[in-house]
């Protein structure tokens, strides 16, 4: 058994993990962020009866990204100890930085806001989601920073062996760093849309009583994802041109890849220096996502005299479309993470040299125990969001006056 | 400048620690109590604090991986096991209080229940074995790789790690004193003054074994402050002690969260002027100021977190503010 092997195994596992969660919260805490606001401008009842339905979606979602977070935040030490050692002083500050200035204040203002519902005033209980929203939005992007360092190290020089610190704007002008955040992001608004208007049209199929609540989801979720995917697909394109300059080895047939891979084989010794065939199998998949999804705006026009609720069918391919980004997602992240073997740092640290001199039975435990423990933890939180998303706006515990007691949970359909 | 960033770990621990620690003491005494009402009622006691309390750690760890890139590795791959341990307890104990009450039911709300007991027993353990480890030395050899896992497994980190499960008992319950409304608190009060001689006297046994060990003798390289700081740990259960019998839960708190704290100082102090004492080559140990990331880095790092400082510690405040108090019938109640 081989613990390098285990090792990417595993951070492939709990980041892919970590991944499908945290893409839901940066797209609905941005949907929540106008719920919300919306509610405090115009004082309509919808919208805080959206914000407590869909706030109390991504408060359950939220928790399974604290948790597999903070076992990516442990494995880098664990696992990949090498990585920390020979690059640590450049690849480290992006990731201290993310955790002070992102994730501190991220989870302090998220407490203060579940609790905070009927005893703070409401511009400040407001106040307090616009911090969780800057605040993750700041840690995807020092987390991209981090990881297209990875992709392309810059700003860096080496001495005695190890990577020092030069020039940190290098870090931030990175071209395989730019390009990427805003696919990320706007990939993950595009997920968001999609739960959200997936979600209203189960409840509309199934003619739940609160039509006007689901109807006006529907109508936000559509509108959010079919703008999100046009961006989706130009930020997609547009690293291409990134890849082709810093990353010729990634996708195979670039011209440029002989030379380099025969300096590579001149400092670090003979080896195989092309990612294996894995990491372009995804990409072609993931474009054809992101065409089909682009169809999203032929439903728009159908916004007109609630046509797409009237015609049904756009409900039903709605929520059977729901799965498609996600698994775009995965792909995307497979073709660039895979695609950058077989080194942890571009040309710089091969991953042999970046991974924790453990044993190999070690590795297999935490695998095993992981994989299982983040695994279960996953699959229990989809079945509590699918049921509290089936419950629907009636009464969710989320923003409950304190001394109301549940309601009934179950309301009868106004028309079977 | 190291000494510095070393302080400012220690400081982020050590708080995690204090506040980790009454939610792991909270999580430990549902085992205790298996009326419903009363577990919901004490969970929601931590309630606004809890996701603000957890950060301290995520935060500790970016700055030992910003701040000290070296010593990361090695720390977290050499103590692999005790890690482990608590980062399954963390995350048991995240994922358990958060959704306990998302079921309805009582059966799987009891579930949840039992794992955030067995998540705030291992992640207590755990970061117990962690630091006692850290007092132990490690078997670090000439290549800077910490050979094999098998050095933790000695009495004297079995009897820390129990030891600090017993303190963050303790500390649970004189939280518990404090935040509960009058009439419930009585009884915590009264299961705190039982938990303090339990406290001392896992603290006593881990001291005796300890000074027993010659691996610790060894690795101590200012064993005057170790003493003094060990009767600092001691003096504070004692004040607890007499805090609780005379009804100021304030005070007793005040002092189990030195109780929770000194153990990282006392560690930090000991060891310095290295960060991993090496068992098996003495030239071979870390030293703090080795460990640490380039000055450029450090710089960086500087720049951005001195002004930062005030902003998390006065966000951290502002919970604390609104929510001081004890919890009443109009407490939002969410988990
Ligand atoms: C909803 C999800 C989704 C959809 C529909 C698409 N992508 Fe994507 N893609 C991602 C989600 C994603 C991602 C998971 O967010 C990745 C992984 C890393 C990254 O930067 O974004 C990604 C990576 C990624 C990469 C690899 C970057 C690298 O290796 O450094 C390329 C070239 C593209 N995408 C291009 C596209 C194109 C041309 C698309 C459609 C027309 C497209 N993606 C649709
Ligand atoms: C592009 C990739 C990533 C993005 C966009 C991202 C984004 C986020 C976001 C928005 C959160 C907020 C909490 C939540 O959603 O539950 C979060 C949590 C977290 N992430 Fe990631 N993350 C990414 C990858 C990583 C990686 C590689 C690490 C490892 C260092 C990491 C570490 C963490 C940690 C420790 C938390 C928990 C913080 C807390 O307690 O709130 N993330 N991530
Ligand atoms: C959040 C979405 C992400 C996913 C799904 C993902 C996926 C993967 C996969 C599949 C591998 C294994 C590749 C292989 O060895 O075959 C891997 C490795 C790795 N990724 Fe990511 N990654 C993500 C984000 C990140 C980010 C943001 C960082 C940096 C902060 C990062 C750092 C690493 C490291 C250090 C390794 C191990 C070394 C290596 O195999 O190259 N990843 N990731």
């Amino acid at each position: 058994m081989d613990t390098l092997l285990l090792a990417r195994l595993q951070f492939a596992t709990t980041t892919s993990i970590h991944f499908l969660f945290v893409a839901v919260t940066l797209g609905l805490v941005t949907l929540l962020v106008y719920l919300q606001t919306a509610w405090v401008i115009t004082n309509k009842p919808v919208y805080e009866r959206l914000t407590r339905f869909w706030g109390q979606l991504y408060v359950i979602n939220y928790v399974l990204g604290i948790a597999t977070g903070i076992v990516m935040e442990f494995q880098f030490g664990l696992n990949w100890s090498g990585l920390s050692r020979y690059v640590g002083n450049v690849f480290g500050a992006p990731l201290a930085i993310e955790t002070l200035v992102a994730f501190f204040l991220e989870s302090t203002f998220l407490g203060m806001w579940i609790f905070g519902w009927h005893r703070l005033r409401r511009g400040v209980h407001l106040a307090l989601l616009w911090g969780v929203a800057i605040t993750a939005y700041a840690s995807a992007f020092w987390i991209m920073v981090a990881n297209s360092w990875l992709q392309n190290p810059v700003g860096y020089e080496v001495r005695d062996g190890v990577a020092h610190l030069t020039d940190f704007s290098a870090l931030l002008d990175n071209p395989t760093f730019r390009m990427a955040l805003g696919h990320v992001v706007t990939a993950a608004l595009l997920v968001g849309g999609m739960l959200m208007a997936a979600v209203s049209a189960w409840h509309l199929v199934r003619r739940t009583p609160d039509f006007a609540l689901h109807r006006k989801g529907l109508r936000i979720g559509l509108v959010t994802s079919a703008v999100a995917i046009s961006f989706v697909q130009g930020f997609g394109f547009a690293q291409f041109f990134a890849i082709g300059d810093v990353q010729p080895t990634k996708f195979g047939d670039d011209p440029a890849a002989a030379p380099l891979i025969a300096d590579w084989t001149a400092r670090f010794g003979p080896g195989d220096y092309t990612p294996p065939a894995l990491a372009n199998v995804g990409l072609g998949f993931m474009i054809l996502i992101g065409f089909t999804l682009g169809l999203l705006w032929l439903m728009l026009p159908l916004l007109w005299r609630d046509w797409v609720i009237r015609l049904r069918v756009p409900l039903w391919i709605l929520q059977f479309a729901l799965p498609l980004p996600f698994v775009a997602l995965i792909l995307g992240w497979i073709a660039r993470e895979v695609g950058r073997q077989p080194w942890a740092a571009y040309g710089l640290l091969p991953v042999e040299q970046a991974v924790s001199p453990v044993s190999p039975w070690l590795m297999l435990t935490s695998l095993i125990g992981f994989s299982l423990l983040l695994g279960t933890l996953a699959v229990t939180n989809w079945v509590l969001l699918a049921r509290h998303a089936a419950r629907g706006a009636h009464d969710p515990a989320l923003g409950r006056q304190p001394d109301q007691p549940p309601a009934d949970p179950h309301p009868e359909p106004a028309f079977a | 400048m190291e000494l510095a960033w070393y302080a400012l770990l220690g400081l982020f621990f050590a708080v995690y620690l204090v506040l980790g620690g009454y939610d792991y003491g909270v999580g430990l005494l549902l085992a205790r109590d298996t009326d419903p009402a009363r577990r919901r009622a004490a969970l929601n006691a931590v309630g606004p604090f809890f996701l603000g309390n957890e950060v301290w750690l995520v935060a500790a760890v970016g700055i030992l991986f910003g701040a000290f890139p070296v010593l990361e590795g090695e720390l977290l791959s050499g103590f692999y096991p005790a890690v482990l341990c608590a980062l399954t307890g963390v995350v048991l104990v995240t994922a358990g209080v958060q959704l306990r009450s998302r079921p309805a039911g009582q059966r799987a709300r009891t579930r949840w229940d039992r794992i955030v007991v067995v998540g705030s027993a291992l992640a207590a353990l755990g970061w117990g074995a962690v630091l006692a480890g850290l007092l132990q030395g490690v078997p670090l050899r000439a290549d800077g790789h910490v050979a094999g896992v098998t050095h933790l497994f000695t009495p004297f980190v079995a009897a820390a790690a129990l030891a600090v499960a017993a303190l963050v008992a303790l500390h649970g319950a004189t939280f518990l004193t404090l935040r509960l409304p009058a009439a419930d608190a009585a009884p915590v009060g009264r299961l705190a003054a039982r938990l303090v001689p339990v406290a001392l006297t896992t603290v006593g046994a881990a001291t005796a074994l300890g000074l027993l060990s010659a691996d610790v003798r060894a690795a101590a390289q200012q064993p005057l402050v170790a003493v003094l700081l060990l009767s600092l740990l001691v003096t504070a259960l004692l004040t607890a002690r007499a805090a609780v019998a005379r009804r100021r839960p304030g005070l007793a708190f005040a002092a189990t969260c030195a109780a929770l704290a000194l153990p990282v100082a006392l560690v930090g102090a000991t060891i310095w002027p290295y960060a991993l004492v090496s068992t098996v080559d003495p030239g071979a140990s870390l030293t703090v100021a080795d460990a640490a990331a380039s000055t450029p880095t450090l710089r960086l790092l500087g720049w951005l977190t001195l002004p930062l400082l005030p902003a998390l510690l006065g966000f951290q405040a502002m919970c604390w503010w609104v929510f001081r108090g004890r919890t009443d019938g109009r407490a939002p109640v969410y988990w």
